[in-house]
């Protein structure tokens, strides 16, 4: 975890200066008071400044004995593929039948449950997300090229 | 008199058919989200928030504040059966609920959080009234240089209550800060941190933020570090809810303390509902004339958390109507709400939306109400929810989120965003950067460097203006003083550490 920390303060650190970088380019003063780059520089000065004490910090420190990566943290990389996948596949199929994918699959790969279940909660999810989303709260989702 | 002339406004309004259905849906999401694990109140509602752009905002904020207090009766029921909390504010209630439970009291521990949390609710409730449009009165005092020194207090009451490292509090703070900023200047025009891409021009919506963080961040989490524990297995008959005459004695101080501590500290911002139980419970063993029964199952250590996170939950609320601060996650997420429709919280609301003040803050005796009679007769249908799996609710949040983001501006490139803050909100919880002050930093990065222009602008550039107007010096010292907490926490334990040392050198001299 202290490997994982240490690359986290680099991260603010990095970002802090980009803000720093970004914002000095903005106005500072204007006539009419601080400018759109005031805050900002600011921020980002403070976010440098906390990323160098957070990286020197634990330098100094002992490493922990918690690990960053989990039993299960594969499962979760798992799901967060299936989202992925999910999205880029939205505007394709469209959201209820996108998102019943994603339910159907993912029951089957986090509950280990039998195809039939999952495919008739796939199934139940599509007819919901239709009827509350598109019909009944006419959020105008897109129905992708089947067109439901 | 005017109290009783605001009460018949609220209560005209919040004992409408749809608006006491509106109450009831609330309560019982609410109850239903505190049950289960992986979700809390600020994620429900913004679940819920970009699907309520059609609906009355009275109405759905009485929802919203109905399943921001349900919440917290919800969560009881797991700390109590299963010593998991289901949500962080009832961490407390674990230590002797659980036990209590092992001892077969578990309906009496569920009887006095929910009867707790009613009394405790009603009361603040009533000094809320009370106390709400006094705040606001005074609020309508304040300038630019008042708003900036607030908020500059909020961020740094922050420090305080973030956790053990108030550098990754200041950290998160200044990221929430930083996408406010994003999108065009709303003074001089400039894009800031757009880069060229149009969509963020516009800044990026809160709802996606929250979404994201709170939403699927979550889902992340909880497949890495489910949360299990095995049901007390409890026959619970009407009568196990009665509490016997000694447990009635026992709590009914720990009830009154709770509350009033609940309502304090839900008042100041950042401070929240979990601090509020967490130091009552602290509160009544240092009270307790037998503090070595607490952890062994003392009612006192369920009534004084369980009351205070309600009474908490519901003062929460006055800083968010009278000045337009939100003091939790949960109240900054009613705050975008508030943004969505269009209505500005603070001092003029009292007065340019009576009817949603009034309608919003007389729904919570309804709510507090429909509550206790749910955790009375409802109890077994909510612990046969704990075994709903969490595929099921995990396919919810996602449906919710995405359905939710993409919703804002009718684009993927907000469901994209969407992902994104999801993977940030669970590096941060993994990696310890508390999420609620990026959440407050956004909310208020605005309100925030709006004034803060505005007040230079007055003075001609000149920082004096926030110390020699006596409001702004005094919020501007307890700034000061929040941001040094960690300075005063480290150099007190470094004292105690010394005497420490000194007591054991000079004992083994003699």
């Amino acid at each position: 975890m202290r490997l994982a920390n240490l690359i986290g303060g680099v991260f603010v650190l990095i970002l802090g200066l980009a803000v720093v970088f970004f914002s000095s380019q903005l106005t500072y003063y204007s006539e009419f008071g601080p400018g759109p780059g005031f805050l900002p520089l600011w921020v980002g000065m403070i976010i440098s400044a906390c990323g160098i004490y957070v990286v020197i910090d634990l330098l100094r420190k002992q490493g922990g004995k918690e690990e960053f990566f989990k039993l299960r943290t594969r499962l979760g990389l798992q799901i967060f593929i299936t989202i992925i996948i999910t999205f880029l596949l939205l505007p394709l199929l469209g959201f209820p039948i996108g998102l019943a994918f994603f339910i159907g699959v993912t029951m089957r790969m986090m509950g280990k449950h039998r195809w039939a279940p999952c495919a008739l909660t796939a199934i139940i999810t599509a007819i919901g997300i239709h009827f509350i989303f598109i019909s009944w709260l006419t959020i105008p989702l897109p129905r992708g090229l089947i067109g439901w | 008199m005017e109290l009783l002339n605001n009460l018949y406004t609220g209560f005209s309004i919040a004992l409408t058919f749809n608006n006491i259905i509106y109450c009831l849906v609330g309560v019982l999401f609410g109850q239903i989200v505190g049950v289960l694990p992986g979700i809390g109140a600020p994620t429900a509602i913004a679940l819920l928030l970009p699907l309520t752009y059609k609906v009355n905002p009275t109405s759905a904020l009485i929802m919203f504040a109905g399943i921001y207090y349900g919440v917290a009766y919800g969560g009881t029921i797991t700390s109590v059966l299963i010593n998991v909390p289901g949500e962080s504010s009832t961490v407390m209630t674990c230590i002797d609920g659980y036990q209590m439970a092992q001892k077969g009291r578990a309906g009496a521990a569920l009887s006095v959080a929910a009867i707790g949390s009613f009394l405790a609710g009603t009361i603040s409730i009533i000094i809320l009234m009370a106390f709400a449009p006094a705040l606001a009165r005074f609020a309508l005092r304040f300038g630019p240089p008042e708003y900036f020194a607030l908020t500059a207090m909020a961020f740094g009451l922050l420090t305080v209550f973030g956790g053990e490292q108030p550098i990754k509090t200041i950290i998160s703070t200044m990221f929430g800060l930083l996408i406010a900023t994003i999108g065009l200047d709303v003074v001089s025009g400039m894009p800031r941190f757009a880069f060229g891409v149009p969509q963020l021009l516009g800044g990026i919506d809160f709802i996606v933020i929250i979404c994201g963080m709170f939403g699927v961040a979550e889902v992340f989490s909880s497949i890495e570090e489910p949360e299990e524990g095995e049901i007390i297995k409890q026959k619970m008959h009407l009568r196990d809810l009665f509490l016997t005459w000694e447990e009635w004695i026992a709590s009914r101080w720990a009830i009154l303390r709770g509350g009033v501590i609940g309502f304090i500290v839900g008042m100041i911002p950042a401070g929240g509902i979990t601090t509020a139980s967490f130091l009552a419970y602290l509160g009544e063993k240092r009270f307790s004339k037998h503090p070595e029964r607490f952890g062994k199952g003392a009612i006192e250590g369920v009534a004084a958390p369980e009351s205070a996170n309600n009474s908490a939950s519901i003062s929460g609320f006055a800083p968010l109507l009278a000045l337009g601060i939100p003091g939790s996650p949960t109240t900054a997420v009613m705050l975008a709400g508030f943004m969505m429709w269009g209505i500005r919280p603070g001092p003029m609301l009292f007065k340019t939306n009576p009817d949603l003040v009034w309608g919003l803050i007389s729904s919570m005796y309804i709510g507090n109400l429909l509550l206790l009679l749910i955790n009375i007769f409802l109890i077994p249908a909510f612990v046969a929810m704990l075994r709903l799996p969490y595929t099921i609710i995990m396919g919810f949040i996602v449906i919710f989120a995405s359905v939710g983001a993409y919703s804002v501006n009718n684009n993927f490139f907000d469901v994209w965003m969407m992902l994104g803050f999801a993977v940030l909100g669970y590096l941060m919880r993994k990696l310890q950067y508390p999420i609620v002050p990026l959440v407050l930093g956004l909310v208020l990065g605005n309100l925030s460097e709006n004034s803060l222009r505005q007040a230079l602008l007055i003075s001609g550039g000149s920082f004096s203006i926030f110390f020699n107007r006596p409001i702004s010096l005094l919020f501007i010292i307890a700034a000061i003083l929040a941001y040094l907490s960690p300075v005063f926490r480290w150099a007190l334990k470094g004292l105690r550490q010394a005497r420490v040392e000194v007591a054991s050198n000079s004992e083994s001299k003699q």
